[in-house]
């Protein structure tokens, strides 16, 4: 049987922070954050991006039966769409009007809260389940956590939640020469009783789950087309949809899983590097070699659970970096002062019931706030610099410091 | 190779790097024979470390220092006897003529492969000899006389080092910086200008250096400056930054440590900005006494108009100290934990120098972090670069 293709893209966008100033803690009132650069990036991306590619990903939706797609939108994009971009927001709308397109659940504010507190961490999914409802008219019921972060437990937690499958990275060290195209399930355990509570108290769906699912990315083959495509030093370039959908026939397993983030086509990789007309070529390909292009929920559907391997991750995974680990986010001195410290605050924050203030909090725990701290390979030139908007670590540092100080007046206030 | 100063007898960082480029090159198996003008050919013979036997040097008999200026030179010449005068010329620009004539005039034995000279006044000598030797001509450049005169420069001194650039069959800039000044401001073609950014002999601060820094709360905090007062190392600018700080911690001391001509005018613009109590003028300080000021401060700043590297910088780092350093700087291009403020923008220096003192996480991480680039920056490293420059020029 020819494997089915499994496609899914991340849309995000944080809320990057203003030049603060000491002087400006405890005026009152105090914007933390950059609206006009916010607008700036998000426009151009729009253009770039978000409306041709959606506009495309519609083409081939209309005229292909046998192709459908995915998508996690985060909370703060769906604000910013508000804000920014209701054409964008409305693109997304006619492709929710097919029928043929799922969207996944994740954390409101792309946060970590999943790695720090549950509590939190519920909430912002049920936020995020209530607000894909309300936009898209559809529940998700497969979940993806910030930046593909996974583990056993939170796996776990997101059947308590109530979701039938979970997406993550198919990480060499937990496959053990396994095909990530197989759909894999989670160990069976307890949680302890008092995280139970937490969840059951907070559930973003009716119920909980039975039986979750998790399906891993393929990142060979996503890689080929993320990171890869436009690399003139790589053997596969030129890359042309006819050896691409050869390499994901010869791949095996049941789905093969094409995860990636969505500004891979126009921003990552721009339109003159050919990724749109790519794009474009494979579902006839697809269709004249009998490939499917499905769902989260399509593969779920289909799965065999009872002969299904178990993917046993006790450390916790992401899409992130060589490294795959929490490492972009944490570990540095100021990334973990900054996360101590806003999530000290959660109760406080909580208790005052001002919206304004939980909202502000809540956009100061977007990952990417922690990514632009990261040190990792600073000098290098790497990614975590190609894609901040600041100029340093220290410099992120310092106007999160000052949004941090300012909350905390606010709160003793 | 044409050099001015070496230590012991040195005034700025141009010394310091002249001697760990010629250390580098030695261990790095490249014979050195270096002419160094002196005021006396008697008092400078104790340069004790080991690897300098190896150098052979050869003094000229001059009063040129660096930093002159025809005014300063003015100065100098009227402390030598009359009688001496002569050998000296009576004004900068025959003084430079007198070193040249015997530079060349004392290298005549020696069978160089590069003739590699450092900066202007030694230009023309180089020139000479590389005419005379037949062999390629190699300009270091560690100051432009742009950035020494913030962008007023003595006519004569600004062509010596046009002659240069242009003759040189290589140029060695200190910085990306300094590549820049001289693309944009002397015209001089960038294929021609190779930067390689100095070394720093300077050893990463020890643990224990560091873990006594950590937590320690302060009643007072220390920040720091070390330079010379002129206006180019952004003296005005250190004690804008102190009076913005002074506003919200009145607590804060700062340090400005070095002589130079603007002591007196920077005296009193801080009594006018109400920092008598708050600023310490420290005088020209000894190597023990920097090393003191590095260890007590909680921050150092380098808040230069126009500096060509930084040495001051790396010597902050090596004490474990966090630095906020000027973006008109060569070293800004290499210290990656640190902050970088435009040299105009004091609000903003004064925002760094205040989150560095509330924020200890965010200090622990620049003192701990930014010394990595200590072992990067060799000298031996370094000087490999301009041995790979040499062996281009030899075999091109």
């Amino acid at each position: 049987m020819n494997p089915r293709i499994c496609f899914y893209f991340q849309v995000h966008q944080p809320y990057r922070l203003r030049d603060l100033r000491i002087t400006e803690v405890g005026l009152g009132d105090v914007d933390y954050f950059d609206n006009n650069k916010n607008e700036q990036i998000f426009r151009k991306v729009a253009e770039k991006c978000y409306l041709p590619a959606n506009a495309l990903m519609l083409e081939m939706l209309e005229n292909h039966p046998d192709f459908h797609i995915s998508y996690s939108l985060s909370g703060v994009f769906l604000d910013q769409c508000k804000e920014y971009g209701q054409d964008v927001l409305e693109s997304f709308q006619k492709l929710a009007a097919t029928g043929k397109v799922e969207f996944l659940a994740e954390t409101y504010y792309h946060s970590l809260a999943s790695v720090i507190s549950l509590e939190e961490y519920c909430e912002q999914v049920t936020k995020h389940v209530h607000t894909i409802e309300e936009l898209f008219g559809m529940t998700p019921k497969v979940f993806r956590n910030t930046e593909l972060i996974y583990n056993n437990e939170i796996a776990q937690i997101a059947r308590l939640m109530g979701f039938n499958g979970i997406i993550a990275e198919g990480a060499d060290d937990y496959l053990n020469s396994r095909n990530p195209n197989d759909t894999f399930r989670p160990p069976t355990f307890r949680l302890p009783a008092n995280k139970e509570k937490i969840v059951r108290e907070h559930r973003p769906l009716a119920k909980r789950s039975r039986d979750i699912a998790v399906l891993l990315k393929n990142y060979k083959l996503s890689d080929d087309v993320a990171f890869r495509f436009s690399d003139k030093s790589w053997v596969g370039y030129p890359l042309d949809a006819y050896t691409f959908t050869d390499w994901l026939m010869n791949s095996g397993g049941q789905s093969v899983n094409l995860f990636m983030d969505y500004e891979t086509f126009g921003e990552h990789q721009w339109e003159d590097t050919g990724i749109f007309d790519f794009l474009r070529s494979l579902p006839a390909i697809w269709q004249e070699r009998g490939i499917k292009a499905v769902t989260p929920s399509q593969v779920i559907a289909d799965w065999n659970k009872n002969q299904a391997h178990v993917y046993d991750v006790h450390h916790t995974i992401s899409w992130a970096d060589m490294e795959r680990d929490l490492s972009a986010w944490t570990g540095n001195h100021i990334q973990d002062a900054a996360l101590q410290s806003i999530y000290a605050l959660e109760h406080q924050v909580k208790m005052t019931g001002n919206e304004k203030l939980i909202e502000a909090w809540r956009k100061l725990l977007t990952s990417d706030h922690f990514y632009y701290m990261c040190t990792k390979y600073w000098s290098d030139g790497d990614v975590h610099k190609y894609f901040s908007p600041y100029e340093s670590p220290y410099e992120a540092y310092r106007r999160y410091s000052h949004a941090l100080a300012d909350l905390r007046f606010r709160l003793s206030a | 190779m044409f050099g001015w100063e070496y230590p012991p007898f040195h005034l700025g960082g141009l010394g310091v790097a002249c001697q760990g480029l010629v250390r580098g090159l030695i261990s790095n198996g490249v014979k050195v024979t270096l002419v160094l003008p002196h005021e006396s050919e008697t008092n400078d013979a104790d340069v004790i470390f080991p690897t300098d036997e190896f150098v052979q040097k050869l003094r000229v008999c001059s009063l040129l220092q660096p930093y002159s200026t025809f005014a300063s030179f003015d100065t100098n010449i009227l402390k030598v006897p009359k009688n001496k005068r002569d050998m000296y010329g009576n004004n900068l620009g025959e003084a430079i003529s007198n070193y040249t004539e015997m530079s060349v005039k004392m290298t005549e034995g020696l069978h160089p492969d590069i003739v590699h000279c450092h900066d202007w006044m030694t230009y023309e000598a180089g020139r000479r000899a590389s005419v005379a030797h037949r062999v390629p001509f190699v300009a270091h450049i560690h100051a432009t006389e742009l950035d020494r005169t913030n962008h007023a420069p003595n006519e004569y001194i600004y062509q010596r080092e046009r002659m240069g650039f242009d003759i040189a069959d290589k140029i060695i800039a200190v910085s990306n910086y300094t590549k820049s000044v001289l693309v944009n401001h002397y015209g001089i073609s960038s294929d021609k200008i190779s930067v390689v950014h100095n070394g720093s002999s300077d050893m990463p601060p020890s643990v224990e250096l560091l873990e006594s820094k950590y937590s320690q709360k302060k009643k007072h905090p220390l920040v720091l400056f070390l330079g010379r007062l002129v206006t180019q190392k952004g003296t005005v600018q250190f004690l804008e930054m102190a009076s913005i700080v002074h506003q919200s911690r009145p607590e804060v001391n700062f340090v400005m440590a070095g002589d130079g001509h603007m002591f007196e005018e920077l005296v009193d613009l801080s009594c006018r900005f109400g920092l008598q109590d708050s600023v310490v003028f420290a005088g020209k300080v000894g190597s023990m006494e920097a090393k003191q000021l590095y260890t007590q401060a909680d921050c150092f700043v380098m808040p230069s108009i126009s500096e060509p590297f930084g040495l001051v910088a790396l010597e902050a780092i090596s004490h474990g100290t966090p630095v906020i350093l000027s973006r008109q700087s060569g070293v800004a291009e290499v210290v990656d934990d640190c902050f970088l403020v435009d040299f105009w923008d004091t609000a903003k220096m004064a925002d760094c120098v205040l989150t560095i003192l509330r924020e200890e996480p965010l200090a622990h991480q620049l003192r701990s972090y930014a010394p990595r680039i200590l072992n990067n920056l060799t000298w031996k490293h370094q000087a490999s670069h301009v041995q790979s420059i040499y062996t281009d020029l030899i075999h091109c």
